[in-house]
């Protein structure tokens, strides 16, 4: 990260991507939205082509979706099945891919298994809730917030051990503690160990951990491509999905390398939903705003940092300026 | 120096001799009963009975962890029922644990671990599993070895000190009770001074972070990643060290996978684990001042024998 598209976004719209009233997913309009994404990014005429930029038949790639709304939002296993498909299609054995996530219950709900290609492999690092037996005991970061005992966030040892490449399959979503849950805050907590004590507190951690963690070897070079699944959003009590009244249809699909320049994209989208609805701005910094019942859109449990997406800049993972990201949108 | 004694704590049993079977059943072997009944008890075939007296010890309670998720509090952490602090204070007390069902066994390696001169009175759902870490405690005893302390805790007698002892006992910060400064020791702790205000004291939890900000982590003999629940006693003598573990959720619930942090150099290793026979160490490696190893599965109770 950022890739060879620093700044670049591809957005992919089409009204008729999902039903609102029913909540299905028109399968066969996402895999074209995926093909107008990927080529409309590279510029190559044939997908294959577009694949085969980022994905060799020798890789074993994982698939980082984002489970931790599901199963109401979760990476559609429309969208996970069609990128698995691609992948398929440029010459990766279907046993060489790795859906996965960091919590079993989570990743089960979903369901994925019925919708992937035969041989795909779905894995979680915690099939016990805290084991730390699905991480890396020599890979982590290490830094203590407020006094806690366990001071390191380990690495998935899927990834440090056996993925060569990484395609991030995040959401489109607000986050109680970092303003939005996109790119980075998937590649970033959803690959590492013992993250939530960023957030025990009304004022969190989250400015500069998503970035940090993100920027960590070998997550940075192994994330080649970030697939913004936006078929579906929250925009206020994320990253869950408890109250139905806080979901919304985007009805689109983001496409690039750069995590920042996407997730700056996510901010705007956001944004302009929460002023649509009468709610404070994610940025809104008031302590008068936060409390315990988050099913008043005005009131969070935390102080949001949305910040993280410019702080992540700073650390080399992006574009952030706005005058400088590319996006283009295309209808379907 | 106290050397760590391994005393195999026993069964206090209040039951009449014709209770004999139930506890012959669970694998009882060895009872403490009233003097009153070990006329009656001394008769009963297959297991060796003696006269033991609650009278005069200090009881305990019995080990486990208190999530309290109903309340508000400053903190998240579990809150940890642990008796450690007690045995440290008083070397040479008396003490028994009311310990019902699977806690009996949890309060047996408690003792164990702490060398603590400790009886147990349970029910009859606690006599199997204290039967089965009897018997394995019985088994893990090495050479007595002294405890390793990286704080001197100068103790005034007072609750507040006792809960400080407590809150370190539980944050595994490893020290033991000096009445003056110690020079081998890395940080002399005393209430009521500059460093240490008794008015600070009052939040014990706060205390002990500080205590810890002090000393580094870096300087800490024992590190436990993985999990809050987990408490850790280290012995060490010349190249060999015993690291004992307790799961405070043991009665409960195993605790699946901790990384473990010992400084100095131990290249060899031997584990026992109650519970998990042919357990291994994963993921073992020797740094320049540290040994790293994870223990994939801890039900109540380990103790790993490192050495050079």
């Amino acid at each position: 990260m950022p890739g060879p598209y620093p700044g670049q976004v591809v957005r992919v719209h089409s009204d008729r991507s999902i039903d609102a009233a029913s909540d299905k997913v028109n399968r066969e309009l996402v895999k074209q939205m995926l093909a107008s994404g990927m080529t409309a990014l590279t510029g190559d005429a044939r997908v294959s082509d577009a694949w085969a930029r980022f994905i060799s038949p020798k890789d074993v790639v994982g698939i980082k979706v984002n489970c931790s709304g599901a199963p109401k939002i979760c990476s559609s296993p429309e969208v996970v099945a069609g990128i698995a498909e691609n992948l398929i299609a440029v010459g990766v054995p279907a046993k060489q891919i790795y859906v996965y996530e960091r919590f079993d219950g989570q990743l089960r709900s979903v369901g994925y298994g019925k919708y992937l290609p035969d041989g795909v492999n779905i894995q979680a690092a915690e099939t016990s809730r805290g084991s730390v037996l699905g991480y890396d005991p020599r890979t982590y970061v290490e830094t203590s917030f407020f006094g806690e005992e366990d001071t390191r966030s380990n690495l998935v040892w899927l990834v440090s051990q056996t993925l060569t490449k990484i395609v991030n399959v995040p959401n489109m979503k607000e986050h109680q503690a970092a303003g939005v849950t996109g790119c980075l805050k998937n590649i970033a907590y959803g690959n590492f160990s013992n993250v939530d004590r960023s957030h025990r507190f009304e004022k969190t951690n989250t400015y500069s951990f998503i970035g940090t963690l993100a920027a960590t070897e070998p997550v940075r070079s192994r994330v080649v491509l970030n697939i913004m699944d936006g078929l579906r959003g929250v925009w206020h009590a994320g990253p869950f999905s408890e109250h139905a009244k806080f979901r919304f249809y985007p009805k689109q699909i983001m496409f690039g390398t750069d995590p920042v320049a996407m997730d700056h994209q996510l901010i705007e989208a956001i944004e302009e939903k929460r002023k649509a609805e009468g709610a404070v701005s994610l940025f809104d910094r008031s302590p008068s705003h936060v409390g315990k019942d988050n099913s008043d859109p005005n009131t969070n449990h935390f102080i949001r940092e949305p910040g993280h997406v410019e702080y992540a800049s700073k650390l080399g993972l992006g574009v952030f300026d706005s005058a400088k990201i590319k996006l283009k949108a295309i209808d379907l | 120096m106290l050397l760590l004694l391994a005393a195999v704590p026993g069964l206090f049993w209040d039951g009449a001799a014709d209770t004999a079977a139930a506890l012959r059943d669970a694998g009882i072997k060895q009872v403490l009963v009233p003097p009153a009944h070990l006329a009656d008890w001394t008769r009963v075939p297959g297991i060796s009975a003696a006269a033991g007296d609650l009278q005069g010890a200090v009881k305990l309670l019995a080990p486990t962890v208190n999530y309290r998720i109903d309340q508000a509090s400053a903190s998240r952490a579990p809150w940890l029922v642990s008796n450690g602090w007690r045995f440290l204070r008083q070397p040479e007390g008396r003490f028994y644990y009311e310990a019902a069902g699977k806690q009996s066994a949890l309060a047996a390696a408690e003792a164990f671990c702490y060398g603590a001169n400790a009886v147990i009175h349970t029910d009859a759902a606690g006599l199997k599993p204290l039967a089965e870490m009897l018997e394995f405690l019985g088994g893990a005893g090495g050479e007595p070895m002294p405890p390793v302390a990286d704080i001197g805790f100068i103790d005034d007698g007072s609750p507040v000190s006792g809960e400080v002892m407590n809150l370190m006992v539980r944050d595994n910060l490893l020290f033991r009770i000096i009445s003056a400064p110690d020079p081998h020791l890395k940080l002399t702790v005393r209430l009521g001074t500059k460093e240490y205000p008794a008015a600070d004291a009052k939040n014990p939890s706060l205390m002990a972070h500080v205590i810890r900000g002090n000393l580094t982590d870096e300087e800490r003999s024992v590190r436990i990643y993985g999990s809050p629940v987990v408490v850790a006693r280290l012995t060490a003598s010349g190249g060999h060290a015993r690291l004992h573990l307790l799961n405070y959720t043991g009665a409960t619930r195993a605790v699946d996978g901790i990384r473990v942090r010992v400084l100095g150099q131990y290249p060899k290793h031997r584990l026992a684990a109650a519970g998990s026979p042919g357990l291994e160490l994963l993921d073992y490696g020797v740094e320049p001042d540290a040994t790293e190893f994870t223990l994939p599965q801890l039900k109540t109770y380990a103790v790993i024998d490192l050495s050079r």
